[in-house]
């Protein structure tokens, strides 16, 4: 039986390694320059509205170009990254996807997890877009991706409950902090921010750090820009947001909301919390549970020596090829439709975003769809000299260590100063590690 | 009263057996065994989800020993499950025995009490939750009414571990199926003749119901406690593994590791010292009754 | 009037399990606001047309398709892991044969192990086997009693049955699958009915399988179709909708179940033999 069950173990490892390792000895398909009869899968998650969007616009390809298939393959967030990811390790991906700005540096540290673009100009018409959009696409000088549209985090508030307290929305951090006095006297508070999936209280709190001192929390390689000091200056900044009652506390916040997101919270749905920093992309989930019109833009933040704006931009999405298509031809012809073509930018709106192609971009301006708040928000984001958010900065496990440290800064479990110089040596070691 | 054990199976033939239980083999190596060995093996790979797995011995485990999340998350989830399967256990033991009697409009009662198990994960489940746990919440409108302080459920890391508890508990309905299906099993005669013996409902339970029973319930707090100590939905819904990691279970992290922070190789790693937590559980509780049951006959 | 207080007690209780249904039901014709800002189940407004919409889907399909799908693969997955188990189980309680202490053993260590370090390399082997994307992986690990638990419950049950009732049929010239199917399946009906409920509840309710191995839409089982339209990331999204879907989600589970829930305590009385 012994002998039975170590050769059994041996045959397993095998099989295990070598299907571990099949799909890095297969190199890419070159592209031949012409558009062939095939089959193309292409995966995105979504909502109705983008599901709808999206395959009308597969529609519309049918028309343009017959001869390719599109199989599309769509579903909500939930578990689409467990879906990519599985598909990903066994070299089973769609030869288009949708991507999440982090999945870059999770799935490609190196550039090689995806086509690399820079071989397909012949079909993908880059010319849309500027260089700094195209960089956020490109790893180690392979161009992985191409950005479906950018966003940043604005401000956002409950107008009703402003003028109700015959308050301006603030313009300075000092105004922010003089707001969260004289809310709490009333029993209201000015903003929200999350240590949950979203972390806005970090992303405000770096926004302030790297605005003071001008310098970026993780450059785009992935290398740290924070000495343990700026960390310190940010979690205090936070737990001075706290003390002056700019925001609730974590504690109080858990016990009101327990779980749930800020939109689906009785005290934000009352308006007793009257604010949120949220992707422009995001925002209308909070403009729907409040009455029509409350819901303003606020603006960005300054203080008057600041070094830099601070505040800072990302993909929303991307687009890329898997490394693994048979058809990279095809699949260039078939992304470049899905960016850059006026007809698709019309049927396609905003459902991905305010486009990041200028032809696409024009397209919805002829139509008139470019309105509202993310779109209002996204704008005056151009005007400021912006930052744009490393990968690094996105990841999970990074999110994990931001959001421990100001969970206990804010449970005074310990100082800012352990807590900074925690999170400083965390985030060096997994930045090390990752590379 | 006598109740004859057979402690000899009575089919015949030496490799019917084996015959019988084949598909199991047969799946026990595809689905089992196999992704064991390859759990195992990844276990002691440096591998994420980008790369090819690379070969670093039992690293995973030193990082594990030293690693202050995974001891904490194993403190939690010991805590959870020995509060929790107890609890359960006889909360579906009672309801059983009360779907059990003879009334009417009984099937409707029996299937209100499964409908938790089957919401599931449903944003309803959530939000019930929400507003029966949250600072103003009805629990604690409740307790106030009887003069008990209110409790900080979501915001305490001491409180926050019950709110889970209470969300398995509510789900009972699997647990009761089991029950009720044993409850059935027992002869009526054993309780008619206990009524001429003149014992009341107490006693006819003690000496009667719980001894013929027996087995059933330590099934269930077989299953309960493998299912509490793998635990990962319930937390992941309602706390989100909050506050401070109070409610974050060695289920939780494992899924974190292997699919958000995608790292298989560690994931793998943690899976099989919670494997082994669960089977020196199980296997405790093997020991246990089985000397009580030597013990006692 | 005795009985007064048991009902007390069952209705209260039931309020308990069934209000969150009940709100749920309610919740599908309320707006987002209405629905965060509220704990009372009655809407304000009843509106049909979301449940149509909800019917219909974004994608060419209507939710009778995913239905249809599901029941694909529910109905052979049910039907092998009652027929499967009950043969193991059968095995394991009436059956001496060789290494079977072993294999007892290997039953209750196949439940221990988290069930998530099975889904990489299971999605793995299938890829291997050109199986993703069909309902084979889904469906056939029934065939071979995937399912320990399921095993460990029936063998008990089994166990409790009296050996006499075995002896008389062999007396009477039946083999080995005639004792199985016309004595001991009648007595164990009620945990056997137990097995298949359970098997197509989690079955109705798995989502991490399917996500991973089915790739095609017009493939997607209802719990894939379900979660179609539910975006954290995205703008924003009608939450009755989503609420609609997946109470029509809910119906097949609730139906099955009061179905079956007479089947847990009903069956012929086996009191004749034993005491």
């Amino acid at each position: 039986m012994k002998k039975i069950i170590s050769l059994f173990t041996a045959i397993c490892c095998m099989a295990v390694f070598t299907a571990c390792q099949k799909k890095s000895d297969h190199s890419p398909t070159k592209p031949d320059g012409k558009l062939d009869k095939c089959t193309l899968r292409f995966s995105w998650w979504g909502d109705d509205e983008r599901h709808r969007a999206t395959l009308e616009a597969i529609e519309l390809w049918n028309t343009i170009h017959p001869e390719i298939e599109i199989v599309p393959e769509y579903g909500g967030w939930d578990g689409w990254t467990e879906k990519v990811t599985s598909q990903m390790s066994g070299g089973t991906e769609p030869d288009i996807m949708q991507i999440n700005y982090d999945w870059l540096a999770t799935l490609s540290p190196d550039g090689t997890g995806f086509y690399d673009l820079n071989d397909l100009g012949k079909q993908l018409d880059l010319s849309g877009f500027d260089n700094e959009v195209l960089s956020f696409g490109k790893v180690n000088n392979k161009l992985n991706a191409v950005t479906v549209s950018v966003t940043g985090r604005g401000l956002f508030y409950n107008a009703d409950v402003y003028e109700s307290l015959d308050t301006e929305f603030p313009r300075t951090w000092d105004e922010l902090i003089e707001l969260g006095d004289t809310f709490s006297i009333k029993g209201f508070y000015p903003l929200d921010l999350d240590i949950q999936s979203g972390g806005t209280a970090w992303y405000l709190a770096i926004v302030y750090v790297q605005q003071t001192t001008g310098r970026d929390f993780i450059s785009m390689d992935g290398k740290l820009g924070f000495t343990a000091d700026d960390i310190r200056m940010a979690l205090d900044f936070y737990k001075k947001m706290e003390d002056h009652s700019v925001i609730r506390t974590i504690k109080t916040r858990t016990d009101e909301d327990g779980n749930a997101a800020l939109y689906q919270s009785p005290e934000f749905i009352s308006g007793n919390v009257a604010g949120v920093l949220e992707w422009g992309s995001s925002v209308g989930k909070y403009e729907a549970v409040l009455p029509e019109g409350s819901l303003r833009t606020g603006p960005f933040l300054t203080t008057q020596d600041g070094k830099s704006s601070g505040w800072m931009i990302k993909p929303s999405m991307l687009y890329t090829i898997s490394k693994n298509t048979e058809h990279p031809d095809e699949a260039a012809a078939f992304m470049d439709f899905l960016l850059n073509n006026s007809e698709c930018a019309r049927i396609l709106g905003t459902s991905r975003g305010i486009p990041a192609s200028r032809y696409a971009f024009e397209s919805l301006e002829q139509n008139g769809l470019l309105t509202g708040l993310a779109y209002e928000s996204d704008s005056m984001l151009d005007g400021l000299d912006t930052v744009t958010i490393s990968p690094y900065m996105e990841l999970p496990r990074m999110k994990e260590f931001y959001n421990t440290a100001i969970e206990q800064v804010s449970y005074n479990l310990c100082d800012t100063k352990t807590a900074a110089d925690e999170m400083y040596s965390s985030i060096t070691d997994y930045l090390e590690r990752m590379k | 009263m006598k109740h004859r054990q057979y402690k000899n199976p009575v089919g015949v033939g030496k490799y019917t057996g084996l015959l019988l239980i084949s598909p199991f083999i047969a799946g026990f190596i595809l689905f089992t065994l196999y992704p064991f060995v390859c759990s195992f093996v990844l276990g002691m790979t440096d591998y994420r989800s980008a790369g090819t797995p690379k070969f670093i011995g039992l690293d995973n485990y030193k990082t594990m020993l030293s690693s202050e999340s995974f001891r904490k998350a194993l403190s939690v989830t010991l805590k959870y499950a020995a509060i929790l399967v107890p609890l359960k256990l006889i909360v579906s033991l009672l309801t059983a025995l009360l779907l059990n009697l003879e009334i009417k409009g009984i099937g409707f009662f029996r299937t209100a009490f499964y409908i938790p198990s089957i919401l599931g994960a449903n944003l309803a489940v959530v939000i019930m939750w929400q507003y029966l746990f949250t600072a103003d919440g009805l629990v604690n409108q409740f307790l106030e009414l009887f003069g008990a302080s209110p409790v900080s459920w979501y915001g305490d890391p001491d409180a926050s571990i019950y709110i889970i508890i209470m969300h398995r508990l509510w789900e009972f309905g699997s647990t009761m199926v089991i029950f009720l299906a044993a409850l059935r099993d027992i002869p009526r005669e054993l309780y008619d003749a206990a009524k001429v013996d003149g014992c009341g409902y107490i006693r006819s339970f003690f000496s009667i119901t719980l001894p013929q029973i027996k087995k059933v319930i330590f099934i269930n707090l077989i299953l309960q406690t493998i299912s509490a100590l793998q635990e990962f939905n319930a937390p992941y819904m309602i706390t989100g593994g909050g506050p401070l990691r109070s409610t974050y279970t060695v289920g939780m992290l494992i899924y974190d590791e292997m699919f958000k922070y995608s790292e298989a190789g560690y994931a793998n790693a943690v899976s099989w010292i919670l494997f082994a937590v669960i089977a020196i559980a199980v296997g405790l509780m093997y020991l246990v009754t089985g000397r009580r049951e030597r013990n006692g006959s | 009037m005795k009985k007064l207080p048991v009902y007390l007690i069952m209705i209260l209780l039931s309020a308990v399990m069934l209000y969150p249904l009940l709100w749920l039901l309610g919740a599908s014709f309320k707006s987002n606001r209405e629905i965060f800002s509220s704990v009372w189940f009655i809407p304000k407004s009843i509106n049909f047309d979301i449940w149509k919409n909800a019917w219909k889907t974004v994608t060419p399909y209507t939710m009778g398709h995913y239905f249809a799908n599901t029941f694909m693969i529910i109905i052979p997955k049910t039907i092998f892991a009652v027929t499967s188990s009950v043969l193991v189980a059968y095995g394991f309680s009436r059956f001496n044969f060789p290494l079977k202490r072993f294999f007892s053993a290997l039953l209750v260590i196949g439940m221990l192990m988290p069930a998530i370090v099975k889904v990489m390399p299971m999605f793995l082997f299938w890829r291997d086997t050109k199986l993703l994307d069909t309902y084979v992986p889904l469906v056939f690990p029934a065939l071979l009693a995937e399912e320990g638990m399921f095993v460990f419950i029936l063998i008990r049950f089994f166990d409790s049955v009296p050996r006499e009732f075995d002896e008389a049929a062999r007396l009477d010239g039946c083999g080995t699958m005639k004792t199985l199917f016309l004595v001991l399946l009648p007595c164990i009906k009620p945990a056997v009915t137990s097995i298949a409920v359970f098997t197509f509840l989690w079955t109705m309710n798995d989502f991490l399988n399917p996500l991973i191995i089915i790739q095609s839409v017009e493939k997607y089982p209802l719990s894939l179709a379900l979660r179609l339209s539910v975006d954290s990331t995205g703008q924003s999204y009608e939450q009755c909708r989503i609420i609609a879907v997946s109470v029509i989600g809910l119906i097949p589970s609730i139906a099955v179940f009061a179905l079956a829930q007479k089947k847990f305590v009903s069956g012929i009385t086996a009191g004749g033999l034993s005491g």
